[in-house]
């Protein structure tokens, strides 16, 4: 920057300011070096050590041991597929219902309206993913709320139950609810932004309102869709609380195995191995995300 | 405002709207029910186990912990991503997009996998650091400070740089124009990304769960470890504090800075 806007020449700091500038981002560089890029960087590096039970850190012995292990037993590639699987699912599903609700949030133009959803939506996500499960749980299962009424109704059995968590639905469940902020977030600043004039011009042309929001609002908001299912695929593929409470260690996904390899059976390399595998998965998404919302990626998604 | 709304996708809304908030309102009324769990129909409430949550040993503590550790993370990632949302805001390079979204991406990536890193690393480095509060708080501050370089940097984006650039042509030192001029200005952005940083780092579980030991368990650690066992209604009691928490930072946020523009998309 040589002239400011008002037209003086500012070039006499120019230099000393470039030096000021980078003085301001490398405590948080050195800071995300260190305790980011290192520890990630040597634990994949001890992914490719043998396997010895209990010993920690990189070593100089390599081998693709801990890889062929991971592709060669069944479990753990089930486990890959049970997680990619489940992301997918949570994306569509968090998807479908958010929609709606990121359309309303877009369309309401009164201020204090669209404010008080806004916040309802900001603390829904900020608050701790353990509390939003413990209500979950409550209403979900065995002996939870729903079950509760269920055998009030007669509709089933005094002593039964209807197996409502524990299994794969009760963790897509969880998970959409764990993702539904962030999505929602990610579709009203698009569906905000789809001139409003498009809606308009096909109504005049005689669109019923329906015709065209099908044929004209949902294909504007392709990007955030895309967008926010990709998000919602990284966060969801890289949670641990929602599978181990909402599946009660029955549905067996990556972050699980990680935990289980690496605090249970003190086996560090292979759960790293575990990690590394996680951690393409959900950057890929990332990484694409980026791509797609390059432009429109916001403050906080 | 309905007529541009079709009622079915209204209907949709408010179905949506009662998934993401009837868990949180089972919670408040587990905390505040009368009976030993929460029934349908519910048996009354009492404050039982607030009282409860109030004298055990557990709950309390690992909320002060909680506490403790988000103050200190909020400190740390308020100055380091302020420090650096001021850099991205002003600089041009080539990498400015990618170091952006380098400083962002903790926040979807795997924190189990982070905070198994940072637990082997402290091990094999011998800081000493592992399963102690310190431990934590480096883990905290890394999914903390983009929240802060987010809403500072949209409180930057909506700021005027040419008024900064006025005074310094004016004769301003750097450290005057921006103590003058710049900060009163995004200081409020600043307050609510410091707010942000501070309820992110109170209700972290993914990355504290391999960093936290027993003598120094956060709440949400805490309350897995209880819930894993038994629904312990006096967690859902630590539960309603942790809502009237994060709703009481929400609203504080809401005052500082403009939610509906802070969410909107920043324009770069």
């Amino acid at each position: 920057m040589t002239t400011n806007r008002t037209g003086f020449p500012v070039r006499h700091y120019s230099s000393y300011r470039r030096q000021m500038k980078w003085l301001l981002v490398s405590p948080l560089l050195v800071f995300f070096l260190i305790f980011f890029v290192i520890p990630v960087g040597l634990l994949f590096a001890s992914s490719f050590n043998p396997q010895i039970i209990g010993q920690v850190g990189f070593t100089s012995e390599l081998t693709l041991d801990n890889y062929t292990r991971f592709f060669s037993r069944s479990n753990y590639m089930a486990a890959a597929g049970r997680s990619v699987l489940l992301a997918g699912v949570v994306s569509l599903i968090t998807l479908i219902i958010a929609y709606p609700m990121a359309f309303v949030i877009a369309k309401t133009e009164h201020p204090g309206r669209n404010t008080f959803l806004l916040i309802i939506v900001l603390a829904a996500m900020q608050l701790d993913m353990v509390i939003r499960l413990y209500g979950m749980m409550v209403i979900l299962g065995d002996n939870g709320l729903i079950n509760q009424a269920l055998r009030l109704v007669g509709l089933i059995q005094a002593e039964t139950s209807v197996r409502l968590m524990y299994n794969f639905g009760g963790v897509v469940a969880g998970l959409v609810q764990f993702a539904l902020p962030f999505m929602i977030l990610t579709l009203v600043g698009v569906i905000r932004g789809i001139d409003p004039s498009l809606e308009e011009a096909a109504r005049s042309l005689g669109a019923k309102r329906w015709r065209a929001f099908v044929r004209v609002i949902l294909p504007a908001s392709m990007p955030g869709i895309l967008a926010g299912s990709l998000l919602v695929f990284a966060l969801s593929i890289s949670s641990y609380i929602v599978p181990a409470l909402m599946g009660g260690f029955r549905v067996g996904v990556l972050p699980i195995h990680i935990f289980q390899q690496v605090a249970e059976s003190a086996r560090f390399q292979f759960g790293a191995s575990i990690a590394f595998i996680l951690f393409l998965l959900s950057a890929g998404a990332v990484l694409v995300y980026l791509h797609v919302g390059s432009r429109r990626s916001g403050g906080l998604a | 405002m309905g007529r541009r709304i079709p009622l079915l996708i209204l209907v949709l809304a408010v179905a949506g709207f009662s998934y993401m908030l009837l868990p949180i309102v089972v919670v408040v009324l587990a905390g505040l029910t009368a009976g030993e769990f929460l029934t349908f129909p519910p048996q009354g409430l009492s404050l039982r186990w607030v009282v409860a949550f109030l004298q055990s040993d557990k709950y309390l503590s690992a909320f002060f912990f909680s506490f403790k550790l988000a103050l200190m993370t909020m400190i740390v990632a308020t100055v380091l991503g302020t420090a650096a949302a001021l850099f991205l805001s002003r600089t041009r390079f080539v990498g400015r997009a990618a170091m952006r979204a380098f400083f962002l991406s903790p926040v979807v990536l795997p924190g189990v996998v982070v905070g198994f890193a940072l637990f082997a690393f402290y091990i094999s480095t011998g800081m000493g650091i592992s399963r102690t509060i310190w431990g934590l708080w480096i883990g905290h501050i890394l999914y903390s400070t983009p929240y802060v370089i987010g809403t500072v940097g949209a409180a930057l984006a909506a700021f005027d740089i040419s008024l900064e650039e006025a005074a310094r042509s004016l004769g301003s030192s750097p450290w005057r124009a921006f103590r003058r001029i710049t900060l009163p200005n995004i200081g409020q952005g600043i307050q609510a990304g410091s707010i942000f940083a501070f309820i992110v780092s109170f209700g972290q579980f993914e990355v504290s769960l391999f960093l936290s030991a027993p003598n120094s368990e956060p709440l949400p650690i805490a309350m897995y470890n209880s819930l894993r066992y038994q629904f312990d209604p006096s967690a859902a009691a630590a539960g309603i504090f942790a809502i009237t928490l994060v709703t009481a930072s929400v609203l504080l946020t809401n005052r500082l800075v403009n939610i509906r523009r802070l969410l909107e998309r920043q324009q770069p």
